[in-house]
């Protein structure tokens, strides 16, 4: 294998609470992306996908603490905070945000915020910057003459393709899209799904998807990520984790998803996720577990290759630990 | 034209509520108990003669025809004359209009620059010691009573700076260059401003930073950081801008009411101007003197709102919607 694009390696992030204590948000994700790759992350809320991806640009607040290390084609770009990451932030390392209602600043035009970055990089200025900025509204499908419109005279659908347009004004190597379709309608959820897995194609991007919602991720990428309680519980083929399952919170979550030609009822897990402010002791998720068994209260199960080819972090994927019981 | 429609709206609500305004101070006037004449107390101050004079000052026609011939005389720019001095009311607050404007002018100058700067410092340095040491001082400016501060001023500073009036009566006798009568009132000026400059910075100061505060949590600062920007140009290009609408609106709106408020710093230091003239005229029961200070005050209200409005629609694209 080539090397990876971007590397996580023992990703951790905690949050200081105001009345003390500390949140362990993100808890040991390790990962590594291919060029031109489509990942998605998958969970609930309050998971940490979010937080994570934040991470990897190094834009959390500062009540957050991150260990790990993120490599940036083999350099550590969160090794010296913001000194070292700041010059990868859009040239290399580019987001659109959930909820791009409000990436944009109401009060400055469209085409001069897609243009700031351009000009802060020092890729492109004044004409060709202007120029560079129409090419990239026609591409998302936006007249090249609404770059002199402010943000509020875009419809939602149009704000979020600007955002995406924004995204690419440096030409970054990885793309983050965090919730990028939430808050639209199913129709432009899908436009703006095949503008992405179109230019990911054309600009060899590699694309971070960032969603709770299970059939976007089929839908898009090729691998991806289960998250719970801020770490990963299954990592692999789509394909694989949507047909052949090995963590029972997987199982459950595409369970939990509504099918239009399924009669079969809608399930719901049940329980809430656990407490991520104090020490978690076996696996986070065998209160919710309908498949628990004796160690899985007092031991946590590590991530592990499955024989379907992917990695799962499940006891019942131990046969030994299985025949115990 | 984007704006035009917006500009004309404004324009017009402004009108209307002049005129609105110039009718409250009619209505205030006549709904006080008896008139000019009742209070009349002297040895020659019979029936007849008061009946003669409410007829001279044209208090004996129907309250319907007094406004008509209200608003006619307004609108000729007459608002009657001094019931003190004999003096057309116009000639009589003129002169404290002008003494006033510019001490106003250097007191909210000074409050906007040090009221913004160390509201966006306080801002950008938000939790840290010196975040604390604004916000303390900027609460307790605030809460100062203005001429409580002006007696303060007036206590320290007495001897240094002139305490009291607008001109040094001395000055004129020495054939004083241009520049010797600037300073002069210059110095007058001082105390009296500042006592305006340093409330109105307690004010302005806790509004820039909470509007910044609010500006810098929003989720196109978090889109710029991920852009690569850097801590200042974050705050300065993006959230300050945004943070300027509230702020702006009640830069303005602050403004309107300082003219009002003039009245206890210039009774504090007899500064002859707009407010002393009020206040005066309340003491002597100055009646048309009053209703045209009043006049002045609901005008400069009326048009720094109307100016506020004007500034918001420059500074926010969305408002014209």
């Amino acid at each position: 294998m080539t090397e990876p694009v971007l590397a996580v390696e023992d990703l951790h992030v905690w949050f200081d609470l105001e009345q003390g204590g500390e949140l362990h948000a993100v808890q040991g994700v390790s990962l590594a992306l291919q060029t031109g790759e489509r990942f998605g992350f998958v969970g609930e809320s309050g998971c940490g996908k979010t937080t994570t991806i934040l991470a990897l640009m190094g834009l959390l607040p500062s009540s957050a603490s991150v260990a790990g290390r993120v490599l940036l084609e083999g350099e550590d770009i969160l090794a010296d905070g913001e000194e070292s990451v700041s010059p990868h932030r859009w040239t290399d390392i580019a987001m659109v945000f959930q909820g791009a209602m409000n990436a944009f600043n109401p009060v400055k035009r469209v085409g001069e915020q897609i243009a700031e970055p351009m000009k802060l990089h020092e890729i492109a200025e004044g004409r060709t910057a202007r120029r560079q900025v129409g090419e990239l509204l026609e591409r998302v499908g936006i007249p090249a003459a609404r770059a002199s419109s402010y943000p509020h005279e875009f419809s939602g659908g149009m704000r979020q393709r600007a955002a995406i347009a924004m995204a690419l004004a440096c030409k970054p190597k990885v793309l983050l899209a965090d919730e990028p379709t939430t808050a639209l309608d199913v129709m432009v959820q899908a436009q703006i799904l095949q503008l992405l897995i179109g230019l990911a194609d054309d600009f060899g991007l590699t694309l971070v998807l960032v969603t709770h919602d299970l059939p976007i991720v089929a839908q898009v990428c090729s691998r991806a990520a289960v998250m719970y309680a801020g770490e990963i519980v299954e990592i692999g083929a789509t394909d694989t984790l949507y047909h052949d399952p090995r963590h029972p919170y997987t199982r459950l979550l595409f369970a939990a998803t509504p099918d239009l030609y399924d009669e079969e009822p809608v399930l719901s897990i049940p329980g809430t996720p656990p407490r991520l402010d104090r020490e978690l002791v076996g696996c986070p998720f065998a209160p919710r577990c309908d498949r628990a068994f004796a160690p899985c209260d007092r031991v946590k199960p590590r991530l592990v290759a499955t024989d379907t080819g992917h990695s799962a972090a499940c006891h019942l994927n131990d046969p030994a630990l299985k025949a115990a019981s | 034209m984007r704006g035009a429609d917006y500009f004309l709206k404004r324009t017009l609500f402004a009108l209307v509520t002049v005129f609105v305004a110039i009718t409250l101070n009619f209505i205030i006037f006549r709904a006080t108990p008896g008139d000019a004449v009742t209070g009349l107390r002297c040895q020659f101050c019979t029936v007849e003669f008061k009946d003669q004079l409410r007829a001279e000052l044209g208090l004996d026609k129907s309250k319907w025809e007094q406004y008509v011939i209200y608003l006619q005389s307004l609108a000729e720019g007459d608002m009657g004359r001094s019931f003190v001095t004999r003096e057309p009311v116009v000639d009589e607050l003129i002169d404290p209009l002008l003494n006033t404007l510019p001490m106003i002018a250097l007191g909210t100058a000074f409050s906007i620059v040090f009221g913004i700067l160390s509201g966006v410092v306080a801002a950008w340095r938000r939790g840290t010691f010196l975040d604390w040491g604004n916000l303390s001082f900027s609460l307790l400016f605030y809460s100062l009573p203005t001429q409580w501060l002006g007696l303060m001023l007036l206590i320290v500073f007495a001897g240094t700076l002139p305490a009291s009036g607008i001109a040094d009566p001395f000055l004129a006798f020495t054939d004083p260059s241009w520049w010797d009568t600037f300073v002069d009132r210059l110095e007058h000026m001082i105390l009296p401003a500042a006592t305006i400059g340093i409330v109105l910075y307690g004010e302005y100061a806790l509004i820039v930073r909470s509007s910044l505060m609010e500006a810098l949590s929003e989720d196109y600062v978090l889109t710029a950081r991920a852009k690569g920007l850097r801590n200042w140009a974050i705050v300065w290009r993006h959230a300050f801008r945004a943070s300027l609408l509230p702020v702006a609106t009640l830069i303005a709106l602050s403004l309107g009411y300082l003219v009002a408020g003039a009245i206890l710093v210039e009774a504090v230091f007899s500064y002859p101007g707009i407010g002393l003239v009020t206040y005066d005229a309340v003491t002597e029961r100055d009646y048309p003197v009053l209703q045209g200070a009043f006049l002045i005050l609901t005008l400069s209200v009326v048009f720094a709102n109307y100016l506020a409005d004007l500034l918001y629609f420059k500074l926010d694209p969305r408002v014209a919607e």
